[in-house]
């Protein structure tokens, strides 16, 4: 049982990035004659190289469920592509014992020319599999699937919840002895999200070994008994998941990123944030005595500070604070509009704070967005996210729903069966 | 019991690791399928593309070169001469123009799937062989209609065939490795293609070639295929020994040289296609 499926000892890899990459014979033949009469030139393209993985080592036995998680260029993908294949590490070496099915984006390599059935076999082929093998799973994938209808329509014509519901099809009758998976859970609707945890599940009572990579805690939650947190290339912490996903939240909530646009906000903004009539400049979050914090009791009010720039004069600037689960649930907006507070809209800075009423929030990551609409949520002035933070609770969790309120309950005695309002026919009677 | 899989650095030049792509053979049975299908969908007349390119080719050069330059022809009518010289140059050409765009194409599988990269200029080879086998009938027909029987030497048209393979994949293997770090290399193909038809006996015949320059000339590879076509097809003019072998072997030295480059680039395929 304690077999070794997944051996990594020092495995590295190093990128060349930026203006270190030539990609036509010219840029090359430049780049060698600068370098030429420039020494420093090629110094400087040294700079231009970065580890995305330094040094990672770790055991990974037979039937575990692991979860990689991290920031953004952590590494994450990188250790997943090596794993497959895909790409050879610079330096070190990893040991892998099974059949490795590895789904780093589903659906790469359906051809939108052919049809559902024709793409269940190019994409099987593709995955690893052989043609007697898919003969003998096609059934079963299109059950999966629910595609029956569709089968000979070409793929072109899918919807995309569609398409990603055959190739997930396709990818999750790999039967593999270990599984690479990128964040590839976070499709199609509900029902069939389920399905894929089912299958999952599945994988997991076969002893296979699977590996996820996702930004997605509750998943890792669910699914995972041991979590690897990946920063810089190295790896941070190896555990269990209640020991090592705390330790990530917390580093997300410390870390003073920029403030960024919220993704859904994006498409009605200007791409230049300077050119925006409004703008987000420093964003707290406080206690309800002003005191700097990022982790909340369940009920406890959390005030929320932030400083603006108006660039441009505005009829109306309606500030709406909206919170965001980590699993990207938008769960609750307060908007100085609705709450009839009026913000001067004049061209200048200025310092806004906002107090929230007990939040009843589960415990979660919770990251602020803060958005400038006018009073009828029509035109979107400026947008940014701001810091995040945790709330926490020794039960209440996303499962249990996005908030947690207090019902009233009542009870009453019940009358005897034979009561008159009791029909007949409804009567139960055991011997 | 089960096999460990060792990752790390590849070192050496010899590392071909063939097995892995044998093992992988109906992948390229599949990449071949998904090309043949795919190539002519949304098309009216659909596989007939496949036929009409040569021909059409053919009654050009019958034209310019037959008719009014009166290009020599081996005392063979210059249509046939003519397409069975098109038939092998036409899977090459084709060959080597699909394959060298190939890795560029698939780069999203390559970048998130794991499988030999081998397989995929190796599918560019393959899927043209179905147009030639198509051609090849209207050959048949052609000769008929121009009361040519083939010989006994038919019976060795295979090896020419596969010395046609070898050249291609050959060419090919360099030409997709080098397109996905020089994407000159793309532009440059058309060119290099044109070329190497006027450097190859199709509209003219080898024996137009001046004597001195015949050993530098039968370094091409295509000048063993198109005269071996022509010799197993047409039984006319005699076939050179000396020019075979060079041909065969500067073939044999690019498919060799080609699949030690290809393995050695495939390395870094992932992080820059």
């Amino acid at each position: 049982m304690s077999e070794l499926a997944i051996r990594a000892i020092r495995l590295a890899k190093e990128y060349e990035i930026g203006e270190a990459q030539h990609n036509t014979l010219r840029d090359q033949i430049t780049a060698r004659l600068k370098s030429l009469f420039r020494p420093s030139a090629s110094a400087s393209s040294a700079q231009q190289r970065f580890w995305a993985l330094r040094d990672v080592s770790f055991e990974i036995k037979k039937g575990e469920m692991v979860g990689i998680i991290g920031h953004n260029g952590a590494g994450k993908s990188t250790l997943l592509k090596v794993l497959s294949q895909i790409t050879e590490p610079t330096s070190g070496r990893a040991e892998i014992s099974g059949r490795v099915g590895s789904l780093l984006e589903v659906g790469t390599g359906f051809h939108f020319e052919l049809t559902g059935r024709e793409n269940v076999y190019l994409y099987g082929a593709i995955l690893g599999m052989t043609k007697a093998e898919i003969d003998r799973k096609f059934d079963k994938i299109v059950e999966f699937s629910e595609l029956q209808q569709f089968l000979d329509t070409p793929v072109k014509h899918y919807s995309s919840g569609m398409y990603v519901r055959l190739a997930f099809a396709v990818a999750a009758h790999l039967d593999p002895e270990i599984l690479l998976i990128d964040e590839v859970l976070a499709v199609g609707d509900l029902a069939f999200q389920q399905k894929c945890m089912q299958q999952a599940q599945r994988l997991r009572d076969s002893d296979a070994t699977v590996i996820v990579v996702s930004h997605n805690m509750f998943s890792i939650k669910a699914m995972c008994n041991r979590v690897l947190y990946l920063s810089h290339g190295k790896v941070l912490a190896d555990g269990l998941p209640d020991q090592v996903i705390p330790m990530y939240e917390e580093a997300m909530l410390g870390g003073k990123g920029a403030l960024d646009t919220p993704r859904w906000a994006a498409p009605k903004l200007e791409r230049d944030p300077a050119r925006r009539a409004v703008s987000i400049t420093d964003m707290q979050v406080l206690d309800s005595s002003a005191q700097p914090r990022t982790m909340f009791d369940f009920g406890e009010r959390v005030r929320l500070r932030m400083k603006y720039t108006i660039r441009r004069p505005l009829p109306t600037a309606n500030f709406v604070v909206a919170l965001i689960r980590s699993d990207g649930i938008g769960c609750c907006n307060y908007s100085s509009s609705l709450d009839g507070f009026q913000i001067s809209p004049k061209v200048g800075d200025g310092e806004l704070d906002l107090l929230t009423p007990p939040l009843k929030l589960v415990a979660d990551l919770y990251s602020v967005h803060i958005l400038v609409w006018d009073e009828h949520f029509q035109r979107l002035h400026g947008a940014q996210i701001g810091g995040s933070f945790h709330v926490r609770h020794k039960l209440l969790s996303s499962q249990f729903g996005v908030f947690h309120e207090l019902g009233e309950w009542t009870s009453r005695p019940v009358e005897p069966l034979n009561s008159p309002e009791t029909p007949p026919a409804t009567k139960v009677e055991i011997r | 019991m089960q096999e460990t899989k060792v990752i790390q650095p590849s070192k050496g030049l010899f590392r071909l690791d063939l097995r892995t792509v044998w093992k992988y053979r109906e992948l390229l049975y599949f990449l071949v399928w998904r090309d043949i299908k795919v190539r002519y969908k949304q098309t009216i007349i659909g596989a007939a593309w496949a036929i009409c390119q040569p021909l059409l080719t053919m009654m050009i050069f019958a034209i310019i070169f037959g008719r009014f330059a009166k290009m020599p022809s081996d005392n063979v009518p210059y249509p046939i001469f003519a397409f069975a010289g098109l038939l092998p140059w036409t899977y090459f050409s084709q060959s080597i123009s699909r394959s060298g765009a190939s890795l560029v194409a698939d780069s999203n599988l390559i970048r998130k799937i794991y499988f030999p990269r081998l397989v995929i200029p190796a599918a560019c080879v393959v899927a043209p062989a179905v147009d030639l086998a198509l051609s090849f009938l209207i050959l048949l027909v052609l000769m008929a209609w121009y009361r040519f029987v083939p010989g006994p030497a038919l019976a060795v048209l295979p090896i020419f065939m596969l010395l046609a393979v070898v050249a291609a994949l050959g060419v090919s293997l360099w030409l997709s490795a080098l397109n996905v770090r020089y994407r000159d290399v793309g532009h440059a193909i058309p060119f290099l293609v044109q070329f190497w038809m006027y450097a190859s006996p199709i509209v003219y015949p080898l024996s137009l070639v001046p004597r001195k320059w015949r050993t530098l000339y039968s370094l091409n590879p295509m000048v063993g295929v198109v005269e071996g076509f022509r010799w197993s097809l047409l039984s006319k003019q005699n076939l050179d020994p000396v020019s075979l072998a060079l041909g065969t072997t500067t073939a044999v030295v690019i498919l060799l040289g080609g699949l030690v480059f290809f393995k050695r680039m495939e390395r870094v395929f992932a992080d820059i296609v």
